[in-house]
C-alpha cells in the first residue's frame, strides 16, 4: 500500500476567477520538490486542463467510468513528475454523475491517487452534485475568489453549501486578480468576518496572487506561468503558496 | 330540435368539465393535468418563458389511513388540498396526479420563483393541523420542483419524472421538505440570505477605504 497523498479540491462558485489556472500552476510549481503530482480535470462540462498544458488527449476521465479504462493509462504526464487526468469537454449529458457513477469513479480515483503525493482537482463552478461530490471527496479545500461582488458572494455561498450541507468546515482561501497584496489581505479579513458571524467554518488565507498579464500569456503559450523564464509577480505568488503547502504533504505522507 | 341540441351540448360540456375534476379534492384530475402541461410546455417553446411543475406527496398517508381510518384519511387529503388551493395563485393549475399525490403547473414561471412557491406550500400545510375531535393530527408533505426550458428535449411525462424524483429525494432527505436540483439556481438564490449578501458586497465597494465592517 502506498502512502494516501494530499488531495485537495480548487474551487470557487463563479467561473472564471482563476481556478484552473491556479491549479496547473501550483501543481507545476510543487513538482519543483519532486513531489508526484496529479491533476484531476473535475470540470466535466467545460473541461481545459489538457488546454493549459498544451496536451492533445484522447481519453479521459469519463472513459473510466463508460469502459471501465485504467484509469493510470488515462493520465498524461505533460512534465515529469506532473499528471493529468483529463475530462471531456462540452458532452452535457454527461455532467451530471448519479451516486452509482460517484461510488464507481471515488473507487477509481482512490487507486489512482496512490501512485501520487498530491492530487489536485480543478472544479467547475456552480454547486452541482460533481462540484459538491468532489469538494467532499478530497481532504483539503482551496477556494479562489476574486475581488468582485458575484465572485465573492458565490465562494460565500459555495462555502456555507459545504459547510451546512456537507460538513466541511476548513477552507484554504486563495484571494486572485487583485491589485497588490494589501487587498487580498482586505478582502480575505472581510470574507472572514461574515463567514465567521454567520457560519461555523476556519478560513485560512493561504495566499493573495496579483493580477499579471503574464498569466494570460501564459494560457495562450499553453504552458505555466510558473515555468516560465520571465518570472512575474503571479508566479512568484503560486510558488509561495506552493512553498506553504508542501510540508503539509510531506506530513500527509509520513502519517502512516 | 335547436333547444335540444343546445341542451344536449350543455351536458356534454358538463360531463367534460366533471371528467376533468377530482370528485374528493375538486382540483383537475391526471387527465387535465397532461393535456394542460403539454399546452403550458409548448407556450414555452413558443415564448421563451419556463414552464414549472411543483409535485407533492403527502407524507404517512398510508399511515394515517391504516390507524385513523379512510374517512379520516379522506379529510386529510381535503384539508392539504385547501390549505393549497389559498397558498397558489391563480394562474397555477392544481392537480390530483393519484392517490396522495398532486403536480401544480406554474405557467410561465421561473425556477428561482417556484422553488420559493414549494417552500409556502409545504410551510402553509405543516401549519395547519387537521382537528380531529379533540386531538390534532399534523400534516406534512415532500415536494420536488422542476423546470422547463425552451430548448430542451423532453415529454410530458419526462417533465413529471423530473419533479418526482426530487420528491423521492425529499422523502429520503426526512419528508416535509422541497428539493429541487439546486445546480439549475444562480447560486447566491439558494444559499445566501440578503443580510449575508449585504455584508459580503460591501467588500468591494470598500474600496482601499476604511473597511466599514
Ligand atoms: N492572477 C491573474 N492575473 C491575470 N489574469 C488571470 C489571473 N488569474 C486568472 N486569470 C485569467 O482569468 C481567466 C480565467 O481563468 P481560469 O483559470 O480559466 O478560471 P476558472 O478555471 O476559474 O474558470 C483566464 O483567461 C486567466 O488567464
Ligand atoms: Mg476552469
Amino acid at each position: 500500500m502506498g502512502t494516501p497523498p494530499f488531495t485537495m479540491c480548487i474551487t470557487s462558485g463563479k467561473g472564471g476567477v482563476g481556478k484552473t489556472s491556479l491549479a496547473v500552476n501550483l501543481g507545476a510549481a510543487l513538482t519543483r520538490t519532486d513531489r508526484k503530482v496529479l491533476i484531476v480535470d473535475g470540470d466535466l462540462g467545460l473541461a481545459n486542463v489538457d488546454i493549459f498544458f498544451g496536451l492533445s488527449v484522447d481519453t479521459n476521465i469519463l472513459d473510466i467510468l463508460a469502459n471501465g479504462s485504467d484509469p493510470l493509462a488515462c493520465v498524461s504526464f505533460p512534465l515529469d513528475n506532473l499528471g493529468v487526468l483529463p475530462a471531456t469537454s462540452g458532452v452535457p449529458e454527461m455532467v451530471a454523475l448519479g451516486p452509482g457513477d460517484q461510488d464507481k469513479l471515488g473507487g477509481y480515483l482512490q487507486c489512482l491517487f496512490d501512485h501520487f503525493d498530491l492530487v489536485l482537482i480543478d472544479t467547475a463552478a456552480g454547486i452541482g452534485a460533481s462540484v459538491l461530490w468532489f469538494n467532499s471527496f478530497v481532504g483539503d479545500n482551496l477556494v479562489v475568489l476574486t475581488p468582485e461582488p458575484t465572485a465573492i458572494t458565490d465562494a460565500y455561498a459555495l462555502v456555507k453549501v459545504l459547510s451546512t450541507e456537507h460538513r466541511r468546515h476548513r477552507f484554504e482561501i486563495v484571494v486572485n486578480q487583485v491589485a497588490d497584496t494589501e487587498e487580498g489581505a482586505r478582502v480575505f479579513h472581510q470574507f472572514q468576518m461574515v463567514a465567521g458571524s454567520f457560519l461555523d467554518v476556519d478560513l485560512n488565507h493561504l495566499g493573495t496572487v496579483v493580477s499579471d498579464p503574464l498569466v494570460g500569456k501564459a494560457v495562450r503559450r499553453q504552458k505555466p506561468f510558473v515555468l516560465a523564464s520571465h518570472f512575474g509577480p503571479a508566479a512568484q505568488a503560486v510558488r509561495r503558496i506552493a512553498a506553504d503547502l508542501d510540508p503539509r504533504v510531506v506530513t500527509a505522507a509520513a502519517s502512516v | 330540435m335547436a333547444a335540444e341540441i343546445v341542451a344536449l351540448r350543455e351536458q356534454v360540456r358538463q360531463l367534460e368539465a366533471s371528467s376533468r375534476i377530482d370528485a374528493l379534492t375538486g382540483y383537475y384530475n391526471y387527465r387535465h393535468l397532461m393535456e394542460a402541461l403539454a399546452a403550458e410546455m409548448e407556450r414555452t417553446r413558443r415564448s421563451g418563458v419556463p414552464t414549472s411543475v411543483i409535485m407533492t406527496d403527502l407524507d404517512h398517508f398510508k399511515q394515517i389511513n391504516d390507524t385513523y381510518g379512510h374517512e379520516i384519511g379522506n379529510a386529510a387529503l381535503k384539508q392539504a388540498t385547501r390549505v393549497w388551493h389559498a397558498a397558489i395563485r391563480q394562474v397555477d393549475v392544481a392537480c390530483r396526479y393519484g392517490g396522495e399525490e398532486f403536480v401544480f403547473i406554474l405557467p410561465g414561471t421561473r425556477f428561482g420563483m417556484a422553488t420559493r412557491a414549494a417552500e409556502r406550500l409545504r410551510i402553509s400545510l405543516a401549519r395547519t393541523p387537521l382537528e380531529l375531535d379533540g386531538s390534532r393530527l399534523n400534516l406534512t408533505a415532500s415536494f420536488g420542483v422542476a423546470a422547463y426550458r425552451r430548448g430542451e428535449e423532453m415529454s410530458v411525462e419526462g417533465f413529471i419524472d423530473r419533479a418526482d424524483r426530487y420528491v423521492l429525494q425529499a422523502k429520503q432527505a426526512g419528508r416535509n421538505q422541497v428539493a429541487f436540483d439546486r445546480s439549475q439556481l444562480a447560486l447566491q438564490e439558494t444559499a445566501v440570505s440578503a443580510s449575508e449578501k449585504a455584508l459580503l458586497t460591501r467588500i468591494t465597494a470598500a474600496g482601499d477605504d476604511e473597511a466599514p465592517l
